[in-house]
């Protein structure tokens, strides 16, 4: 596959810019392949790298505005990938802490010495997790896992901040209660 | 490779026809007449420096004039930042900073007759708390108003673009108290005008992170 010149980039994005989704085809068609290399040296972990590509055009949607006509376009979605990276690794460590708290919570202290206690852990935690109900356990997961502030769930489940917070908290106290 | 028919329904049904940012030079022009208000306020509230006669016109006002567009370049440097793919090398952040916190130690030197005017020693700290004080009041607008510019692009290093915008707010601030305070005086600079720039700098960091948590 032969690389996009930058106009064209450049003229898509325009396109893009003004609101025609073929041109959002387009971008994906010329940057996906480049931009899922890149993640995948990144993270190593292919079904990842695929995970971060579609966030990755969810960011350059979401921050469109700050593209700057006449200027190249693959270093700013380049930074927005490597931006997008940096904060799944950063969920990455959040979900390994949350997952150490549970445990404690429920008194397994051992979880990370004891692999087979631990698995067993693990699974009655994603069973506590499937008993919460799906609003407050979408809530509970982009919090406490994902690492999203409640300003961005509000703004992404369509709800307002004290409702996210209200979710959050009711589906991390359910959580617990199944724990028990 | 074409994209997932639901990142492709999701991109749709939000798609509206979107105006680009201006570049960060012009947007930080915006921040001109916020700057030209403060310099002219702190010598219209308080007095002019009582040496203004003998330093002259051109060394009072100048330098603050030029520590002044100094400041908006800074805030400008900051709006680069915080646009994806423009960000600054570090070491291009490392002599922005420098030189930035350069200005309020050796101007006070430069516009004053001499680099070791102090106050009395009696009035020595209210004279700094006040000119702290001041300082730092002064430098709020202007970091408001570039924290504002800075959150409407996207900041991947939140923390570096608000040290900028901080700095330059603090450096704005601190060319208006310059028309002020006469003293040069090491003791004085550091903890009373470097301080201030600092709390700005510093303001600027946490007003980036918590915009960016929001």
């Amino acid at each position: 596959m032969t690389e996009p010149h930058h106009d064209e980039l450049e003229a898509l994005m325009c396109e893009y810019l003004a609101g025609r989704i073929e041109a959002f085809d387009g971008l994906y068609a010329a940057l996906g392949t480049r931009l899922r290399a890149y993640l995948l040296s990144l993270c190593r972990d292919s079904s990842v790298a695929d995970d971060l590509l579609q966030e990755t055009f969810l960011q350059m949607h979401r921050s469109r505005r700050t593209y700057q006509p006449g200027r190249p376009v693959a270093p700013w979605v380049f930074a927005i990938a490597r931006h997008v990276f940096l904060m799944h690794r950063r969920g990455s460590a959040r979900r390994v802490r949350f997952l150490e708290r549970v445990a404690a919570a429920v008194g397994a202290d051992d979880m990370m010495r004891d692999d087979r206690r631990a698995l067993a852990d693990v699974d009655a935690v994603r069973r506590a997790l499937r008993a919460v109900p799906a609003d407050q356990r979408r809530a509970l997961v982009l919090h406490h896992v994902e690492g999203w502030s409640f300003a961005e769930i509000a703004d992404r489940l369509g709800i307002r901040l004290n409702a996210a917070k209200t979710r959050a908290f009711r589906g991390m106290r359910r959580m617990r209660e199944q724990l028990k | 490779m074409s994209a997932p028919n639901a990142l492709r329904d999701l991109v749709a049904r939000d798609l509206a026809p979107a105006r680009p940012l201006a570049p960060p030079a012009v947007r930080a022009l915006a921040l001109v007449p916020i700057a030209a208000a403060i310099v002219a306020s702190v010598p219209a509230l308080y007095e002019l420096r009582p040496d203004l006669p003998s330093i002259g016109a051109l060394r009072a006002f100048g330098f603050s004039i030029a520590q002044a567009i100094a400041g908006v370049a800074i805030v400008a440097a900051a709006l680069r930042e915080s646009v994806p793919g423009r960000q600054w090398p570090l070491a291009q952040v490392i002599a922005l900073v420098a030189g930035g916190l350069l200005m309020p130690l050796l101007l006070p030197g430069l516009a004053a007759q001499a680099f070791d005017v102090a106050p009395p020693p009696a009035g020595a700290v209210p004279v700094g708390v006040a000119c702290f004080r001041t300082s730092a009041l002064a430098a709020l607008p202007a970091l408001a108003a570039s924290a504002l510019l800075s959150a409407r692009a996207f900041p991947l290093r939140p923390a570096v673009a608000g040290a900028l915008y901080g700095l330059g707010a603090g450096l704005i601030a601190d060319a208006g108290l310059r028309l002020w305070c006469e003293f040069s005086a090491p003791a004085h600079v550091l903890a009373a005008h470097l301080g201030a720039v600092i709390l700005s700098m510093a303001l600027g960091v946490a007003a980036a992170l918590v915009s960016r948590r929001r």
